[in-house]
């Protein structure tokens, strides 16, 4: 893998009023790799998400996209960084009042960035490679739970680009089509050469695809490394995430 | 079979891919049967090299000539691999229906089934608002008295407003043509019978079904579309005596209410003209007002009120559940539920006026 850093957050701090959802957090995520930001629910993953695909500005904090601050960007300088990387939302985010090939297209028509004789072409072949062939003319609301994360994916992917974000790929689906989304992700990476950065609590699909995690506790970066470094860490909240032991405070009324 | 082979490039990008294209296209007036591309020289590939091939492949179907490739790397083989389904399959679009009759039979039985709905919501409607409270079955007072205020209390000044500029522009555009027969005075007995017969009814109607009438729509379709209609039928729970009976009631209680306060304003915005303007003694004005109130007028302007009250919770409600797709469903339903509101004052209105017409 290579380690160019494709992603640097440094020291981000987001608040929601008086509220501190996330401090202090740092971390580099490099080319290629599957990087997993991982934790339980509230701890701030999807917040984090968001500003660092700069859906959400940071009260304190740099992100850098291919060595870009974002945080500094006005909106107009943000698209233009927007438009090299993809966002997968967990709902799918389909624009459901059209067909799922026009919501593929939508990024490639507006950005005018590829030849408009192709474009039914380029949503043919995204389709293709999220395992949706034949389904541009259907509308969202006749996909499956799975198919419109897929399509979602699909949208993510028209231009192209070289980073996608994907907010909680596997919530919500069965274990089989969750696993057929991992091996998309990873075959994905393989052909494409895509660097992800993936919200997930599923531990199946944690140990199977991250390259890296990095566990978020209350706003907090606790861990950040690899799966091989996870078995050896010492930190007792990744230990019991990853061991899945219940918090014994949490659940001490059941013992009286 | 005459056949052409296509060396490619080293790099199958968006620039040579169309190229290849060009390519391809120049043999266009010559007899091929066949095309193979060779991609010995063919490192890499992505996406939008793909879908120029894509490109070529379908040109190639229409012209009828066999499409081949050969001599791919690993990662090309790879790439399509996964991208080959586009090449193979491609959706036919729905089919639309021609046939004029055919057509017209469909629409038809839409429109009826339809009907059947709105029928079958309308006795289910005045079950669980007026018959089943009476015989003890639960009702939603709380969701009531909300509605109260939300569709009543929240629409005063609105409705207020309305009916007094209104009752100001009839009496502005009325004193102007019957003021040259020295008749001014009348103006007062026109705002009095126009508001009690029509006016004051259909405005506050308008208000009322452009505010609740589309509030109502644009909820219950939510809920539709987010499954709680769903949930709550799972959970065996009467959905016409939970969301709709309480709106329901309160609109029955509202939209009378809200039809006095507009006929109040209406003359006040009529007398702000007749006693500002054309300066008749208040006392006068008031007087000629009142001598020209009779209750037949009230009555039939206070008797349709109650059924445009039934009519906007109904075509809320009927549209509300009757919606399919996401948030775009959300909306036309909404638009729907408000054109059906206003077409449904004026045909409700034309049959007030002419039973009132023939019988009083």
């Amino acid at each position: 893998m290579s380690q160019e850093v494709i992603l640097k957050v440094e020291s981000l701090q987001v608040q929601y009023g008086e509220r501190i959802v996330l401090q202090d957090v740092s971390f580099d995520v490099y080319r290629k790799e599957i990087f997993l930001i991982i934790g339980g629910s509230g701890c701030g993953k999807t917040t984090l998400l968001k500003s660092i695909c700069g859906l959400l500005k940071p009260t304190i904090g740099n992100v850098f996209i291919q060595g870009q601050n974002i945080t500094s960007m006005d909106e107009e300088e943000l698209q233009k960084i927007q438009q090299n990387i993809g966002i997968a939302f967990q709902s799918s985010g389909l624009i459901n009042s059209i067909t799922v090939g026009e919501n593929v297209a939508l990024p490639l028509r507006e950005y005018g960035l590829v030849d408009s004789e192709i474009i039914d072409e380029i949503v043919r072949i995204k389709l293709s490679l999220v395992g949706l062939a034949g389904v541009e003319n259907r509308m969202p609301e006749e996909l499956s739970g799975g198919m419109k994360k897929r399509a979602g994916l699909a949208r993510a992917l028209a231009l192209d680009p070289p980073l996608v974000f994907f907010d909680e790929p596997s919530a919500g689906l069965d274990p089989i089509i969750a696993c057929e989304l991992d091996e998309l992700i990873m075959n994905l990476r393989k052909i494409l050469g895509i660097t992800f950065i993936i919200v997930s609590h599923e531990l199946e699909s944690i140990k199977k695809i991250a390259d890296r995690v990095l566990m978020l506790d209350e706003g907090h970066a606790i861990f950040c490394g690899s799966m091989e470094e996870v078995k050896y860490t010492s930190i007792d909240k990744v230990k019991q995430f990853f061991e899945r032991r219940p918090n014994e405070q949490r659940y001490s009324f059941a013992y009286h | 079979m005459k056949s052409i082979t296509i060396k490619s490039p080293q790099f199958i990008n968006s620039q040579t891919g169309r190229e290849l294209y060009e390519n391809v296209q120049r043999h266009e007036k010559e007899k091929i049967e066949q095309i193979i591309f060779d991609l010995e020289n063919t490192e890499k590939m992505d996406t939008l090299g793909c879908a120029w091939l894509l490109r070529i492949a379908e040109e190639c179907k229409k012209r009828e000539i066999s499409f081949l490739w050969t001599g791919a790397n690993k990662n090309v083989s790879e790439m399509l691999e996964v991208v080959s389904p586009a090449f193979e399959y491609r959706e036919v679009e729905k089919k639309r229906i021609e046939n004029f009759v055919i057509r017209f039979l469909y629409q038809t039985d839409k429109f009826l089934d339809e009907v059947k709905d709105f029928l079958n919501l309308c006795v289910d409607a005045i079950y669980w608002t007026i018959l089943a409270p009476l015989s003890g079955k639960k009702f939603r007072w709380e969701l009531f008295i909300e509605e109260i205020y939300e569709m009543g209390v929240r629409a005063v000044r609105i409705v207020c407003l309305m009916n007094f500029l209104l009752g100001l522009i009839i009496a502005m555009l009325s004193s102007a043509q019957v003021a040259s027969f020295g008749l001014s005075i009348y103006v007062a007995n026109l705002i009095m019978i126009g508001f009690a017969r029509e006016l004051a009814a259909i405005m506050t109607a308008t208000v009322v079904s452009a505010r609740t009438g589309a509030a109502i729509a644009a909820e219950i379709s939510t809920m539709k579309v987010q499954e709680e209609i769903d949930a709550l039928r799972g959970m065996g729970i009467n959905v016409t005596q939970y969301l709709v009976a309480p709106k329901m009631l309160a609109l029955l209680i509202v939209l009378p209410c809200l039809s006095i306060l507009g006929l109040v304003f209406g003359l006040l915005g009529g007398s702000a003209w007749g006693i500002l303007v054309l300066e008749f003694n208040p006392s006068v004005w008031f007087r000629q007002t009142v001598n020209s109130a009779y209750f037949e007028d009230l009555l039939q302007g206070m008797l349709k009120t109650f059924v445009f009250a039934v009519f906007i919770v109904l075509i809320g409600c009927h549209n509300g559940f009757r919606v399919s797709g996401g948030s775009r469903g959300v909306g036309l339903m909404t638009t729907r539920a408000v054109v059906m509101d206003v077409f449904m004052l004026i045909a409700v209105d034309i049959v007030f006026a002419t039973i009132f017409y023939y019988l009083i």
